[in-house]
């Protein structure tokens, strides 16, 4: 690989972060990290990287969706997929549905948290390999 | 007529006079006799008789006269007239002056007493009906008394009622059901349901309940949304009512508004799923550290997997000051707190908290003054919740202070209250923020705050407590300088 696959990790918990960028290093990544929405999209147009991993519930319990629509909005970056994690679901009955999410749902996937370091690896290489295909 | 009947003869002629008395008396009549109509008239109004003979021709006061005059008195009083011109045009006379008979004169005494007895048999009659009319009319009189106590207690009742019968019409409702229903004024009992009362939910409910395969239920019980005027939630119970033959007769319907109840509810779920989701996340970086320690995902570099146990360490440290916060805070919550108040000189309470909390700013090199004068007033308070209080306050002055900061505090009598400033030169809270610094688990995220653990319930038990104590808390702060909070507690006992 002449140039290492860059991740972008937005999260405001600085564990989450901290473990992740350390594992997802050791597993050969290069990796970007933003602890809010705001920074995250300033980090995407600047660092455009090959995936995002986002979670859902920052500032605020859906600060993930705005800053995908954001994102998807800016044609210099709404290729880019974007893994989101959310804890929604289970905390409050939201769920995902493809009507209603399905402008980033389509290219995209989502995990549920919380996740360990190396199922987050896994699902990151599956959703690359997807995106490579299409 | 238990007792014995009373009768008054009133006759000029001697003989006659007492002529009927020994007659009457035989009989075991209670007897009094008077000479002229003057005597008579005063006689009965003396007492009370169930019959009175009389002569009509007397002097002073003639016969008819006096009867005229006893029956404005007394009309039911049974009057006999005793005649010597047994004529039938002074018969009708006396008859028109309220006699009920008359006897001719001479008379046998079986005569008489044939008289006298279908007379006190006509009062006995009179006063038996005059005594079911009275029972009669106090029925009447407590019918409409029970009527009117159940449209009181119905009218009065906090929940809403509606009554409807099997034809679907309005029977009874109440002001209270007008009001949740949104219903018009001038309901018309007799009206069709479904053209008065405009919330389908309800309706259907009522339809079910009449509905013939509806014999399985006799109460149905659901949740019924309104949106006009404005957004409610009722709770309906809608029981059917059946005769003993099982037919039904109609329903009755009552409303309960739940809508505080259903937003307290979401309230306390929203708090729970908070709660979920903080006690989630350092539950999940400790695992994920762990996990990652464990299988080497993180590489092998013993530096970075010394410091991602350390982590985890630190977050299993703050999961149990999240732990104790949150029993702390569920007992300020519950409102049965048993607070051992009594007269309290916070001064060692102050000294303390700050010897004690020392030690976690010397990594920043944080210095403290205490600025108090020689005696404080008295405060009624709770020793143990004094403690946290301030222990809250000056442990946030520390850990959201910058290297080489100081955390100032001073008290003093302000007013009826006493003062206490807990100051910091740390990193500030901008003012967008400051309004919901005391909310719970309103932590503020910043490059500043990032590796600062905290539970976000701190400043909520601080005030929960200073409110406890009917006192009130300040907080000023300017971004980059420094934050002050002021806690305010009335004075009990003054210098």
């Amino acid at each position: 690989m002449s140039k290492k696959t860059k991740i972008l990790l937005v999260d405001n918990d600085v564990d989450f972060i901290d473990l992740n960028k350390a594992v997802l290093e050791n597993s050969g990544f290069d990796v970007v990290v933003a602890y809010s929405s705001a920074e995250g999209l300033d980090r995407v147009r600047f660092e455009q990287p090959d995936l995002i991993v986002l979670d859902l519930m920052m500032e605020k319990h859906d600060s993930g969706f705005g800053f995908a629509k954001a994102m998807k909005a800016d044609p210099t970056t709404k290729n880019i997929p974007i893994l989101m994690l959310t804890a929604v679901g289970s905390e409050t009955g939201m769920e995902f549905s493809q009507e209603l999410d399905g402008y980033w749902m389509k290219t995209d996937d989502y995990a549920n948290k919380p996740l360990l370091p190396e199922d987050l690896v896994k699902k990151i290489n599956e959703l690359l390999a997807k995106s490579a295909k299409e | 007529m238990a007792e014995t009947a009373s009768i008054l003869v009133v006759d000029d002629e001697r003989g006659i006079r007492e002529g009927c008395r020994r007659i009457l008396m035989s009989e075991g009549f209670s007897v009094d006799v008077a000479e002229n109509g003057e005597e008579g008239l005063k006689s009965t109004k003396a007492r009370p008789f169930d019959l009175i003979l009389v002569d009509l021709m007397m002097p002073v006061m003639s016969g008819l006269e006096m009867m005229e005059q006893v029956r404005q008195h007394d009309p039911e009083i049974i009057m006999i007239v005793i005649t010597g011109f047994a004529t039938i045009e002074t018969a009708v006379e006396a008859m028109k002056h309220g006699a009920y008979d008359y006897v001719p004169k001479p008379f046998t005494p079986d005569q008489l007493l044939a008289v006298v007895n279908r007379g006190l048999e006509k009062r006995r009659l009179t006063l038996h009906a005059q005594k079911l009319m009275e029972e009669r009319d106090q029925k009447l009189l407590e019918v409409a008394n029970e009527e009117s106590k159940i449209h009181a207690i119905v009218n009065s009742m906090a929940d809403g009622i509606i009554v409807t019968n099997k034809e679907h019409q309005l029977v009874l409702w109440n002001p209270a059901a007008v009001k949740m229903l949104n219903l018009d004024k001038k309901l018309e009992a007799g009206k069709d349901i479904g053209e008065t009362i405009q919330v389908g939910t309800l309706i259907n409910l009522i339809n079910k309940a009449l509905s013939p395969d509806s014999s399985q239920y006799t109460a149905i019980s659901e949740e019924i949304e309104l949106a006009n005027p404005d957004k409610r939630i009722l709770m309906a119970n809608v029981s059917v009512i059946r005769d003993k033959d099982g037919q039904d007769l109609g329903v009755v319907s009552t409303f309960r508004d739940i809508t505080a109840l259903k937003e307290l509810d979401q309230l306390k779920s929203q708090f729970v799923s908070m709660v979920t989701h903080e006690l989630r996340a350092p539950l999940s970086a400790v695992e994920g550290y762990l996990s990652a320690y464990l299988s080497g995902a993180a590489g092998n570099d013993p530096h970075m997997n010394r410091q991602m146990l350390e982590r985890a360490k630190a977050r299993t440290h703050s999961l149990l000051d999240l732990v104790n916060d949150l029993l702390q805070f569920s007992r300020l919550e519950s409102k049965k707190v048993e607070r051992k108040k009594e007269l309290l000189d916070l001064t060692d309470i102050l000294i303390n908290t700050v010897e004690l909390l020392r030690n976690q700013g010397e990594a920043n090199e944080i210095t403290f003054s205490l600025d108090l004068p020689e005696k404080l007033p008295l405060v009624e308070a709770d020793r143990s919740e004094m403690e946290q209080l301030f222990t809250n306050l000056i442990s946030n002055a520390i850990k959201y202070n910058v290297k080489k900061g100081k955390v100032a505090i001073s008290a003093g009598p302000t007013n009826h209250y006493l003062s206490i400033k807990i100051e910091d030169t740390g990193i500030g809270i901008d003012k967008e923020h400051l309004k919901s610094v005391f909310d719970e688990f309103y932590r503020i995220c910043g490059p500043e705050t990032r590796y600062i653990t905290g539970t976000g319930l701190g400043l909520s038990i601080v005030k929960r407590i200073v409110e406890s104590h009917f006192g009130f808390i300040e907080v000023d702060s300017n971004a980059g300088k420094g934050t002050a909070f002021t806690v305010k507690l009335p004075i009990k006992k003054e210098l």
